[in-house]
């Protein structure tokens, strides 16, 4: 049954799929601005208030419209090439890795926090299955998963850095601030709390449910009586031998949720003004500054993909029965 | 099966929250707009003042009348919410029951695409095409359904190849029942439960999709929703107008999701057999 030639062939099929759609969102890229009734020159000065002769029309309508094609846009596409923002004047590919960082920054510590907060708190509450500690902390995470990232991270701006004033309102680090590492460090965490907290507040009820449920369903296998019998420490029994099968549904599910979690950090990174790709997506979308928008939603779907696709290598590693199940 | 779940679900207290939460909303979306006191557009009030007698919420910044705003607003979200969870119901009810019944060919094309779909980020494309086209809400909300079909699919066709091998499906099917007929008459009335989590858990992904468009400004502006109307009043949130113009459509749009979310998660908890059991054995 399970035939490394199985394994091989599961895990080929994985990467066809995400090349594919891959290869979808990349041709949607280039067909989209296509379609658009008009061109850009037109598009770009009709409403503004310098008139153009007919041999500047010309000149920069033989400029933008050197269009060679789907193969020409993706070597373009290779080569970081992806045009000029027409707002902020500089390269796309600069103002797309400025903001990135603190995207992977942000997104990354609040998927780490609230993944190890949910798992431990949903293993601990699976154990302690029907005491009162279990159904009050069931009932605040399904509560807490029913407010979207909209609200908390309003609520959160408005009392701790409005009323309170306890953290700053904007931003990932005070600006022409001089000082050591170590102070630089401090100052970005306390840009960082609010937008984090804000995510982690989103993140976890959900893992937290999950691996509770997960749990439920894997503290009746015999083998954990088994192990009871034997004589093991509960704790080892419940992280050595339960948690690692109810880790499953977590890396799983987290593929069908980046798309969810993408759009929250999106509106997080706007409501506290944090630099990432959402405050930068959000500034193109105010000035319809288009190869922006477009760059950001291209490549950020391209990590996406990437990310989804490395999960799933870890899933493997976590649950090795999978690579014959597929 | 069907009567027992109903029982189960009407002692579930969250059933019972969610239901009264969405059911709550959705009168609020019908009968909202006519009740209304002012015409949501009208800006002829003076801006930015506080609740009275006759503007219970207040006035926002454009001289509009805040609560009739809110009503507008509830009614374009939870209609989107529902347009879109619905389309996506249709459409994955359909690809799930016609992959699963037919299998080979057919099963493995439609599987893959819907790997393929699962794996694009929905508010990217969304993102796209509302810059570039500024389509009607209504567009986007049947884009993102289209986006959002391929999780409904995947549980439908599970079920369906266990009900392909059950004594009725099989009978129906000996006493010369065509394709067409044992999907419509067997499979899809038999799987009603399982179209409802995915109803329930499509819609809020929609409603939660909306309201982040809305917010990120990708909706024409005249159009009232909540996310847009948590978005100007973020504007002025250093003012002493974030209680009657920040916290009312946060609450709502806050209470909407739950709503559909408490009804997800209780559904999945009765539906689910392995968890109930689970679930059951422990506490009994």
């Amino acid at each position: 049954m399970a035939t490394g030639t199985n394994q091989a062939a599961g895990r080929f099929w994985q990467v066809i799929t995400f090349s594919l759609a891959a290869l979808a969102m990349i041709y949607l890229s280039y067909l989209l601005p296509r379609l658009l009734p008009g061109d850009f020159v037109t598009a770009t000065y009709a409403s503004a208030n310098v008139t153009l002769t007919a041999e500047q029309e010309a000149g920069l309508r033989a400029y933008y419209t050197q269009d060679k094609g789907f193969g020409d846009y993706l070597l373009k596409l290779a080569t970081l090439d992806w045009g000029y923002s027409y707002a902020f004047l500089t390269p796309v590919s600069d103002l797309f890795f400025g903001a990135l960082p603190w995207t992977i920054l942000l997104l990354g510590s609040a998927n780490l926090i609230s993944m190890f907060i949910g798992f431990v708190t949903g293993v601990e509450a699976a154990w302690r299955h029907g005491s009162r500690t279990e159904k009050g902390l069931v009932g605040g995470m399904t509560v807490l998963e029913g407010i979207p990232e909209i609200c908390t991270g309003v609520i959160l701006l408005v009392v701790f850095a409005y009323n309170l004033q306890w953290f700053p309102a904007a931003g990932a680090e005070t600006a022409y601030a001089e000082g050591g590492f170590f102070q630089r460090l401090i100052d970005m965490a306390h840009h960082l709390a609010l937008p984090l907290t804000t995510l982690v507040l989103a993140y976890f009820p959900g893992n937290f449910l999950l691996t509770r449920n997960s749990m439920m369903m894997v503290i009746k296998a015999h083998y954990i009586d088994t192990a009871r019998a034997k004589g093991i420490f509960p704790r080892r029994i419940r992280y050595a031998h339960a948690a690692r099968n109810a880790l499953q549904p977590i890396v799983t599910r987290f593929g069908l949720r980046l798309a969810f979690m993408i759009t929250g950090a999106l509106v997080v990174e706007r409501i506290n003004s944090y630099p990432g790709l959402g405050t930068l997506l959000f500034n193109a979308i105010q000035t319809r500054d288009l190869p922006v928008i477009q760059a950001v939603v291209l490549f950020s779907s391209l990590i996406v993909l990437c990310v989804i696709l490395g999960m799933e290598g870890v899933y493997r590693i976590i649950d090795p029965r999978i690579g014959n199940a597929r | 099966m069907h009567v027992k779940l109903s029982r189960d679900l009407r002692q579930d207290p969250w059933f019972l929250i969610g239901l009264s939460l969405t059911l709550l909303f959705a009168g609020l979306a019908l009968l909202g707009p006519p009740l209304a006191p002012f015409d949501p557009w009208d800006i002829s009030f003076s801006p930015i003042s506080p609740p009275s007698e006759m503007h219970l919420l207040g006035i926002n910044d454009g001289g509009q009348d805040i609560f009739s705003e809110l009503l507008y607003a509830i009614r374009n979200t939870v209609a989107f919410g529902l347009l879109s969870g619905f389309t996506a119901l249709v459409i994955g009810v359909l690809i799930g029951a016609v992959s699963g019944w037919f299998g080979g060919f057919v099963d493995a094309i439609l599987m893959r695409i819907a790997d393929i779909i699962l794996a694009i980020p929905a508010i990217m494309i969304l993102i796209l095409t509302a810059s570039l086209f500024q389509p009607p809400p209504y567009i986007l909300a049947l884009i993102l359904a289209s986006l959002m079909w391929p999780t409904i699919s995947k549980a439908i066709r599970a079920q369906t190849l266990s009900l392909r091998e059950s004594l009725h499906v099989r009978a129906a099917s000996q006493m010369g029942g065509g394709n067409w007929h044992i999907i419509r008459r067997h499979l899809i009335p038999e799987m009603f439960p399982l179209y409802l989590i995915g109803f329930a858990a499509k819609t809020r992904m929609a409603v939660f999709m909306e309201a982040s468009l809305a917010f990120l400004g990708l909706f024409d502006p005249s159009r009232k929703s909540l996310g847009m109307m948590i978005a100007y009043a973020l504007k002025y949130y250093y003012m002493e107008v974030w209680w009657n113009w920040l916290m009312p459509p946060i609450l709502c749009l806050s209470l909407i999701i739950m709503g559909v979310t408490f009804l997800a998660i209780s559904l999945e908890k009765v539906v689910d057999p392995r968890l109930r059991e689970a679930l059951v054995e422990k506490t009994a």
